[in-house]
């Protein structure tokens, strides 16, 4: 199974693809503390949606594990899962040790 | 109400309402800014702008989204409505005002009830439309709620100075259900 620290380098990994569209003054920072969804993210819809689809996409193709990060289950968290990096990893480790 | 669903759609975040000519000058702007990039040019001048708004043919429901404080801070419509075929193409869609959307799922919820008026008001059985190639994140985000790619318009749009492809995606009714409505509803999370 995929450790917490592969799956953030995997986030960030997500993050260096959209970074490499964006102008070199509006990089998205690469840190758990990194905000992506609520009224202090970084990122904005489209950019939103492309990263946590870059990173099921990776989780897919690339590991095997056919999981989804948008469906019921993160739509009834109290807390939601993408507020930041950190976060969407915990959310993933969860997904990923209930399987 | 309309030939085609309701004046007016209300979500948890944002109201679509109808497009009137009164908005031209606002639209305009939003329109001639640098995020309209990958749009077809349009109206140069207020005037025009308010032109095109008056002369809207009837298959078509062009909306502005509305933040629920009444805030407009976008556009959005579905066009070539074709109750014989039960299909439709959503377009323009375009958030003008990012700074006053910022952590709000206005696009995603927008784009939501535009896909419910399709197929649960208008029970359309499919929708589709065209992206520019290099407009990747439209592309990938489209794919992201369900969209499938149906083909290439080979170097059929010309925008930002040169040639580029249209990729043609389209949405069943099906997938609208299966795939769309709840990866949007995951992402609108409710006040």
């Amino acid at each position: 199974m995929l450790s917490s620290d592969e799956i953030e380098t995997l986030i960030y990994e997500a993050i260096a693809a959209l970074n490499s569209e964006r102008d070199a003054t509006d990089q998205i920072p690469a840190t758990p503390e990194t905000a992506l969804f609520g009224v202090d993210a970084v990122t904005d819809s489209l950019s939103f949606v492309s990263l946590i689809t870059d990173v099921e996409t990776s989780l897919n193709v690339d590991h095997g594990l056919d999981i989804s990060l948008a469906d019921d289950r993160a739509m009834t968290r109290p807390i939601s899962p993408y507020d930041t990096v950190a976060t969407l990893r915990d959310y993933i480790v969860e997904l990923l040790e209930d399987r | 109400m309309s030939a085609f669903g309701p004046e007016v759609i209300h979500g948890h975040h944002v109201t679509l309402r109808p497009l009137v000519v009164a908005d031209a000058a606002r639209t305009l702007a939003w329109r001639l800014s640098d995020r309209t990039t990958y749009l077809n040019r349009g109206a140069e001048t207020v005037a025009e702008q308010s032109a095109w708004i008056g002369s809207r043919p009837r298959n078509e429901r062009n909306f502005i989204i509305e933040l629920r404080s009444g805030t407009p801070v976008g556009m959005v419509s579905l066009i070539a409505i074709d109750p014989a075929n039960r299909r439709a193409e959503p377009a323009r869609f375009l958030i003008g005002e990012p700074d006053a959307v910022r952590g709000i799922p206005v696009a995603v919820e927008a784009m939501q009830l535009v896909y419910g008026l399709a197929f649960d008001v208008l029970h359309l059985q499919r929708v589709y439309g065209t992206v520019a190639s290099d407009n990747r994140l439209m592309i990938k985000w489209q794919k992201s709620f369900g969209m499938q790619e149906e083909g290439r318009l080979r170097r059929h749009l010309f925008l930002d100075g040169r040639f580029q492809d249209a990729v043609c995606l389209g949405l069943l009714e099906e997938e609208y259900r299966t795939v769309a409505l709840p990866r949007m509803n995951a992402l609108i999370r409710r006040p």
